[in-house]
């Protein structure tokens, strides 16, 4: 009951997060920055703009990456097997990059070109991080990695590897040249409008509690440092975003991939010998 | 139930389109938008992208290269939406004023609904142009305005050049013929 609940809402507090986060991006800046329900007021407006359809198959394929989203999330809320979440997260991405191959603007190729090398850059780090969690826990079911102790101290190196891809996910400075605003306008959603816009949008909302419900995986049962991880790791990704300038696409799959590649194998291999 | 038309007015996105400016209304409009005048409090982002903006903020005086994108934008642009026509050289040409590579004023083109005037305007008075366009965003609705036709040729009385009064609509001198 509880889990269907916040399945529901799942959205909702993904908006709300994305909220208070434009709030304190602004109050970090010394400034006083949007009210606090400022997505769901865009949101409101998104609904009542005309919609431009370029062609169908673009308009129908941000609702099914919205909604495959949606599906991890539940996913994830009801315990399911974390592997299997982590390969339908990407079909959910794939979904996203056809979009962007289905429309003839440039910009939205560049986009759909970036959102596939960063998807290369992060995936391994994903699934290395699913197969540290089945050393420790000898399941790679979430609901067995809940239940069992926090697993931070032994996977403290993929933990900070799974960090650094916050950013990618989440379209943070410096990793946000999937969706450079000021080059690129956005990437990928450039020619969405209107109702389908829309999709995209509440999409972002639903990586955020993506990324942050992986993120508590951490903690294990231990719900008193999962919340502590959640508000440090906030607060921090928030300060390298304010902090830091984009760095170019190449570097990031560098930065990405060597160092998360090698962090994480050192975890994995230290892990075999203990 | 809640209205839909009240929270259109609670987030504008703008496109910022130079059509020919010297940049001192830019930087301008950039300064109302940078932290110290702030005005992401009223939910404003700087899209950058006509098909998911509300409001078209446009500065300079038309030249013959830019008026065509500046039809083009403005189309692309979802409805409802407001024109603010920032500083003199957008409302009527101001020093460039019948020069004969510029056009006096964006409104010879699309239909302008707030204007801003000064040289350059200060931030104060884009962000009162950017509320008051605000005002006018919440009362549109879905309807189409029509930018208006690109070339016609300048009427010319009293020796002065006054394209204002002569600009057509789409489809008007069609309907002629
Ligand atoms: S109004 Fe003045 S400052 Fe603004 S673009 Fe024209 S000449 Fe430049």
């Amino acid at each position: 009951m509880m889990e269907a609940f916040f399945i529901a809402v799942a959205p909702l507090l993904g908006g709300l997060l994305y909220g208070f986060e434009r709030v304190l991006r602004a109050r970090m800046q010394n400034r006083k920055g949007p009210p606090l329900l400022q997505p769901f007021y865009d949101m409101y407006k998104l609904i009542g703009k005309q919609a431009f359809i370029v062609n169908p198959y673009h308009s129908i394929l941000g609702i099914v990456y919205f909604i495959t989203l949606w599906i991890v999330v539940a996913f994830i809320i009801l315990g399911e097997n974390l592997l299997y979440i982590i390969f339908l997260h990407l079909l959910s991405v794939v979904f996203l990059i056809l979009a962007g191959f289905s429309v003839r603007s440039v910009y939205s190729h560049i986009g759909a070109n970036r959102e596939l090398l960063a998807t290369l850059a992060y995936e391994p780090v994903l699934v290395m991080m699913a197969v540290g969690f089945f050393m420790i826990n000898g399941s790679f079911e979430i609901s067995a990695i809940r239940a069992n102790a926090s697993s931070i101290i032994p996977l403290f190196l993929l933990f900070l590897t799974f960090l650094m891809i916050i950013p990618v996910k989440l379209k943070k400075s410096p990793f946000n040249a999937t969706e450079a605003h000021q080059e690129i306008i956005g990437g990928v959603e450039v020619e969405y409008s209107g109702v389908f816009f829309e999709f995209m949008y509440m999409a972002k909302w639903l990586e955020y509690v993506f990324i942050y419900l992986l993120l508590m995986l951490f903690a294990g049962d231990n719900i008193a440092l999962g919340t502590a991880l959640f508000i440090g790791t906030f607060l921090l990704v928030n300060l390298v975003d304010n902090a830091t300038a984009r760095v170019k696409m190449r570097d990031l799959i560098k930065i990405v991939l060597t160092l998360g590649i090698v962090l994480g194998t050192v975890n994995l291999i230290g892990l075999s010998y203990v | 139930m809640f209205d839909l038309k009240k929270y259109r007015k609670k987030s504008p996105w703008i496109l910022h389109y130079n059509a020919g400016s010297c940049n001192g209304c830019d930087i301008e409009i950039l300064a109302a938008l940078s932290p110290k005048y702030d005005l992401e409090r009223f939910g404003v982002i700087n899209t950058g992208n006509p098909k998911q903006s509300d409001i078209f903020l446009v500065t300079g005086p038309v030249t013959y290269r830019t008026r065509e994108r500046l039809v083009e934008l403005y189309t692309q642009m979802p409805e409802p939406k407001v024109v603010i026509a920032v500083g003199s050289c957008a409302c009527t040409g101001c020093v460039f004023r019948d020069m004969y590579n510029v056009e006096v004023g964006i409104d010879r083109y699309i239909p302008v609904d707030v204007y801003v005037p000064g040289c350059a305007s200060s931030p104060e008075l884009i962000i009162d142009g950017v509320v008051k366009g605000l005002e006018i965003l919440e009362h549109k609705s879905k309807e189409m305005e029509k930018p208006f036709k690109l070339f016609k040729a300048a009427t010319i009385d009293d020796g002065i050049v006054n394209r204002r009064h002569s600009a057509l609509k789409v489809g008007e001198d069609d309907a002629k013929d």
